[in-house]
This record gives structure tokens, C-alpha cells and sequence, in this order.
């Protein structure tokens, strides 16, 4: 009775309901937005620095991984005494540095990473073989399109210029074995990998045994933070990064996005209360006298109260259902802005889809929706009969 | 007296420490100030390093690729920071200043055609290049400012029926009156326009409180003297003729549905 009485309250001013539901859709689109991207660039960030395994990184004292070009001194020795710790199971010891490749009447310039191919975390190989041999190279498809390269290719490639002698320094002749995606790659980003001790004998003398970073795999049972702390003990000339660390830094550098998150889902749900209350107001105002000879009938309070209540709330609801799919649209445009924020690996998701974001955003905006029929309704059912009635009769 | 002399040789003898500038932030943060004496290398922990005297601390410059990075910066003289991180001659650029645009374009020209190893570029592509972290956000504002739009409009319009429809009896006591559609759409449009206006004002208020707050909390957090809310005459005609526009076209679609209801209709016979 309740349901059908809200339904035929609902239905008598169509494009009015219509509206209300289209400007719930517009705010419930907004605050599922806002709820992924408050949770969801965290959490993708987090998934993407588990993906190979590696819990630890070690970077230059004081520096996050490839944050600075600063570098670490004797990785043979680094990578022996993380060797001793039991509960380390792999070591990936990683140089970062810049390549230039003439081609034809131009030089193009890539990112470049010196890895051992067998334990690398930071690429996967699309098509083609690993570098594996000291000189192989491997790049990605916008090094490929700049170059005009594909696999099989033989490049010329240098490290650095001398400009007096107008000779490229550190130069070497590299076979190109494959073509991979960078997983913590920027977007656009050129970029190549090579065995470390090629890249390390094309950096000359200064570079013979320097690494940028250390990816660490610590067994299963073992304790990240213990071994974080036996690293730093060890090894004091580094900065030992854990993933919680890691999250730490991205929190505190992108607190920007979850500020502006939890601002704009504020103002959303705020929009849409005040959508609803002012809707199911004017709704109640229109049938106070309709209330009042429902009451005279003996229809309760608590029944009035409910009638209003589930009118709110099935705006709002419906409203909510056609923003969680207008949300999912405008997730994957905001998203695909975000994902050239430079510094930030492109694979971030900045709005990631999790099942509670959508549960949250529902719950918020049912509650809402309950909260925007309660003053309505209880002013309607505690008006005076006789009164309301003879008022309505005299209008 | 000896002892002195000796002193006194030794002063003159041992060159004096060069001098430094630090940043403001790293000054708060590690309590140095001017005249103190610190030592600097370009490794962790290592031994040695140059001891130098901090002589001035430099406010920090409003640079957008600088915002999010929580780095210190220190300011030294060329040949020691070589000497420091075994540089040799190198240097990783040159700063040109040229006497007009024509000789900016000839510079940049005549540089790059004889460049091995480096390029020219104009410092005005340089910025642009250098804020990308900035036009990333402000297409993200953009986008968000467009759903905001629309979700303003169709509550605009929501709000508007709600009000011409309360007003159904008065519309039609006015019809039956005599009083033309035109002049009832005109007044409902005048009065739609005038809640428009009013509305902007208060939100250029709001807006402008808020910008307010958005620089002094932003400026704070991340330690720069960058503005990141400013409110220019072209962003207040903006929200002020996107506000009349849905306004006034809310008012118009509302009373124009209701002047074509029959008067009687209007008052439910």
C-alpha cells in the first residue's frame, strides 16, 4: 500500500521525478567518482609495486627509486651482503641512465634501464626474446616509433656526447632482441633495457659498478619490515624502501587528489540531498490537504511517514543505479587525463573500480535519500486534521 | 705570544670556507642560519666533503614541476660544485639572455645548427615543458567543472518547475485576469534571470573565500609561494553568463509548460 501510494505520488509529476532522478544520476556519478579515486590510486599503486614480488627497494640515501640520478657505489658488494640475509631470496639490481640513438639526420634520446633479465621486475616482454646477451637491447613501442626500429635491428647507440671532440661518448653496437611494456613506465616515455654491466661499461669508468636501485624478494614467512631494518643496519648508505613506505610517499605527494576526493563527494551528496529534500518538500506542500484526509481516514502517522520516506528514497535510488554506470563513463575519461601525470607510472589507475567504492557511494546516497524525506514527512503527519482540512477546503 | 703569532699565521695561511645559499625550507627544517658553518658532499655519509659557510637562504621561487617534490635545494658556486661531484668542465646548462625576440630566434638558430651534444631552447618552452604537472590538473578541473555544469543545470531547472509550478493558482488567476502568456513567461523569465544573478553573487562570494582558503592551506602544505586559486575577470563572466544562460532557459522552459495549461486546468477543475 505504502509502496503504491509513493509510486502514484511519483508518477503524477513525471517530468519533475525525471529530473530529480537525472540530477541524483549527475551527483551519485560524481561521488562514486569520487569515492574511487579517493581509495583507487592507493591501491593500484600498491597492486602495481606487488606485481613481480619484490617488497623492498633500495634507493640512494635520502632518495625514492629513479627520483634523482643520484646512484650507489659498489653494487656487487651491496648485492653480496643482501645475499647474506636468509630471509632475502632474490636481488634485482637495477641502473637507470639515458641513451642516444642517431638515426638518419637525428638523435633520439631514450630512457634507459640496465637489468639481469633473469630476476627483472620492471618490464614485461611482448614479443621477441629478453636482452639477455651483452649486447642486446629491448625497448618499447614508443622507442620503436620514434626509431623506425623493429626487431632484429642493429643500433647505434651512446650515453653521452663530447662536444669538443663532436664524438658520442660510451658508444656500443646493440641488437635489438624484443619488444616489451615498462610497468612503471610514464606515458609516452621512450624507453629500453640492457644487461646492467652493458649499460654499466657504456657510463665508463664512473658507472663500473653503480646501481640506481635494488628490488628485493624476502621469502614468504619472513617479516618485511625486519628485513627493511636489517638493510638499513647493514648497509647504511642506502634508503630501504618497503611498499608501506612507498604508499606512504605516493599518499603524501598526491594528497592533492584525495583532498579534492573526499571536497567534491562531499558537495555531490550534498547536491543530491538537497535535490531530493527540496523535491519531496514541494511534493508534500502540494498534498497536505490529500495528508490530512488520508490521517482523517485513519490512516497512522508511522504510515504517512513511511509513504514520504520511501518517495525519497526511490528517487535517490533510482537516481543512484543510473549515476553508478554514468560514474563508470566519466571514471575512464578522468582517468585517462590523470594517466599522464608526470612522474607517476601510466599503469596507476587513479579511479580503480573496487565493488566497495560502488557499495559505499549506494549506502551514502540511500541514507541521503532516507535523511531528505524525514523533515517533510514528519512535519506533513503531525499537521492538525480539522485545521489542515478546513485551510485546504478554504484555498 | 708565540702561540698567538702562530694562531694568526695559521688564519692567514688557511684559505677561508666559500660560501653557500640555502633554501628557506631546508633553513627551517634543519635550524641553520646565516654565518653557520656545514659541510657538503654528494654521497651519503662519506668522508670528507668541502665545509662551507651559509652566507644568504633563498626564497623559494613559484615553480609548478617543483610542487610536489619535497626536495631541498642549496645554491653554490659553479667550480666548487664540479670540484664537489668530480664534474671536471661540464655544466648541465647555460642560461642565455638575448636583447629582443629577433635575437632570441637567431641565437636559438645559429646555436642549434652548431650544436653537438646539446640544444637550445626558449625559456618560454622551457616553462611550458616544465608545468606539465600543472596542465594535467587544470584539463582535470576542467573536466570535472564540466559534469559540475551540468549537474547545476539540471538542478537549476529542477528548481525552477518546482517554483513556477507552485505557483500554478496565480498563474492562472492571472490568466483569467487577462493578463497575456507573454507577460506571464516575461515575468517568470525576469524573476528566473534575477535568482540567477543573485545566485552569482553570492557564489562569486563563495568562490572567492574559498580561493582564498585554497592558497592560504596549499601555499602552507606544500611550502611554495605559487598561487593555486586565482579568480580573473574572464572566470567571473563565465560563471556569471553560464548562470543567467541555464537560468533564464530553466525559467523559459518551466513557464512556457505551464502558460500552456488551460487556466481552469491550472486550478484542478
Amino acid at each position: 500500500m505504502r509502496f503504491t501510494l509513493a509510486w502514484a505520488s511519483l508518477r503524477r509529476h513525471g517530468t519533475r521525478t525525471l529530473l530529480a532522478i537525472l540530477g541524483v544520476a549527475v551527483a551519485a556519478a560524481m561521488l562514486l567518482d569520487m569515492v574511487m579515486m579517493s581509495t583507487g590510486m592507493r591501491e593500484s599503486f600498491r597492486e602495481l609495486l606487488l606485481s613481480r614480488g619484490y617488497q623492498l627497494r633500495l634507493a640512494p640515501k635520502g632518495t625514492l627509486p629513479f627520483d634523482t640520478d643520484a646512484t650507489m657505489e659498489s653494487a656487487s658488494r651491496i648485492t653480496a651482503t643482501l645475499r647474506t640475509n636468509p630471509s632475502i631470496v632474490t636481488v634485482s639490481a637495477v641502473l637507470g641512465g639515458t641513451i642516444h640513438v642517431p638515426t638518419g639526420n637525428r638523435v633520439v634520446t631514450s630512457a634507459a634501464l640496465g637489468v639481469d633479465p633473469a630476476v627483472q621486475g620492471d618490464y614485461e616482454l611482448l614479443s621477441g626474446r629478453d636482452p639477455v646477451g651483452s649486447n642486446s637491447i629491448a625497448a618499447n613501442d614508443e622507442f620503436l616509433a620514434a626509431t623506425g626500429a623493429t626487431t632484429g635491428d642493429t643500433l647505434d647507440v651512446a650515453t653521452g656526447y663530447d662536444p669538443q671532440l663532436r664524438t658520442y661518448a660510451g658508444s656500443m653496437r646493440l641488437v635489438l632482441t624484443g619488444r616489451v611494456r615498462f610497468l612503471y613506465g610514464a606515458a609516452n616515455q621512450l624507453a629500453t633495457v640492457m644487461r646492467l654491466e652493458t649499460l654499466q661499461k657504456m657510463g665508463g669508468a664512473d658507472r663500473t659498478d653503480d646501481a640506481s636501485l635494488f628490488m628485493i624478494r624476502v621469502r614468504t614467512d619472513a617479516e618485511v619490515e625486519a628485513a627493511r631494518a636489517w638493510v638499513e643496519l647493514n648497509i647504511p648508505d642506502v634508503s630501504a624502501i618497503s611498499t608501506a613506505t612507498a604508499l606512504a610517499e605516493v599518499d603524501k605527494r598526491l594528497r592533492y587528489f584525495r583532498q579534492l576526493a573526499v571536497i567534491l563527494g562531499t558537495v555531490s551528496l550534498f547536491v543530491g540531498f538537497l535535490l531530493v529534500t527540496t523535491l519531496v518538500t514541494v511534493s508534500v506542500n502540494e498534498r497536505i490537504g490529500e495528508i490530512a484526509v488520508m490521517r482523517a481516514l485513519g490512516v497512522s502517522k508511522k504510515h504517512v511517514v513511511q509513504q514520504i520516506v520511501i518517495e525519497g528514497v526511490a528517487i535517490s535510488l533510482a537516481g543512484a543505479i543510473g549515476g553508478l554506470a554514468l560514474g563508470l563513463v566519466t571514471a575512464k575519461y578522468l582517468n585517462g587525463i590523470l594517466s599522464s601525470f608526470p612522474g607517476l607510472p601510466s599503469a596507476i589507475d587513479f579511479f580503480l573500480f573496487q565493488p566497495k567504492s560502488a557499495w559505499t557511494a549506494l549506502g551514502l546516497l540511500t541514507i541521503s535519500g532516507i535523511a531528505a524525506g524525514v523533515y517533510p514527512s514528519f512535519r506533513a503527519a503531525s499537521l492538525p486534521i480539522a485545521t489542515t482540512l478546513r485551510e485546504d477546503a478554504i484555498a | 705570544m708565540i702561540v698567538l703569532l702562530f694562531t694568526a699565521l695559521g688564519l692567514v695561511q688557511q684559505p677561508a670556507p666559500r660560501t653557500i645559499a640555502i633554501d628557506e625550507r631546508l633553513a627551517a627544517d634543519a635550524g641553520i642560519s646565516i654565518g653557520d658553518r656545514v659541510i657538503v658532499s654528494t654521497r651519503p655519509n662519506a668522508k670528507g666533503g668541502d665545509t662551507v659557510v651559509v652566507s644568504g637562504i633563498v626564497k623559494r621561487g613559484a615553480d609548478p614541476s617543483e610542487i610536489a617534490r619535497s626536495e631541498y635545494k642549496i645554491r653554490m658556486h659553479l667550480d666548487q660544485l664540479q670540484s664537489l661531484a668530480g664534474y671536471g668542465d661540464r655544466v648541465d646548462r647555460f642560461a642565455v639572455a638575448t636583447r629582443d625576440k629577433a635575437a632570441t630566434e637567431s641565437a636559438l638558430a645559429a646555436i642549434n645548427a652548431a650544436a653537438f651534444g646539446f640544444e637550445a631552447h626558449r625559456s618560454r618552452d622551457i616553462a611550458v615543458g616544465t608545468s606539465k604537472t600543472f596542465q594535467v590538473v587544470s584539463r582535470f578541473h576542467k573536466a570535472i567543472g564540466l559534469i559540475t555544469i551540468v549537474a547545476s543545470a539540471i538542478f537549476l531547472l529542477c528548481v525552477m518547475l518546482l517554483k513556477v509550478e507552485e505557483r500554478r493558482r496565480d498563474v492562472a488567476a492571472l490568466r483569467l485576469m487577462g493578463i497575456s502568456r507573454t507577460t506571464v513567461v516575461k515575468a517568470v523569465v525576469a524573476e528566473a534571470a534575477l535568482l540567477a544573478l543573485v545566485g552569482s553573487a553570492l557564489g562569486i562570494g563563495i568562490g572567492w573565500a574559498a580561493s582564498q582558503f585554497i592558497n592560504w592551506y596549499y601555499q602552507g602544505v606544500y611550502r611554495t609561494p605559487l598561487h593555486f586559486s586565482v579568480i580573473t575577470a574572464d572566470i567571473v563572466t563565465l560563471a556569471v553568463t553560464l548562470s543567467l544562460v541555464l537560468g533564464i532557459g530553466a525559467g523559459l522552459l518551466a513557464s512556457l509548460r505551464l502558460v500552456r495549461t488551460p487556466p481552469l486546468a491550472l486550478f484542478g477543475r
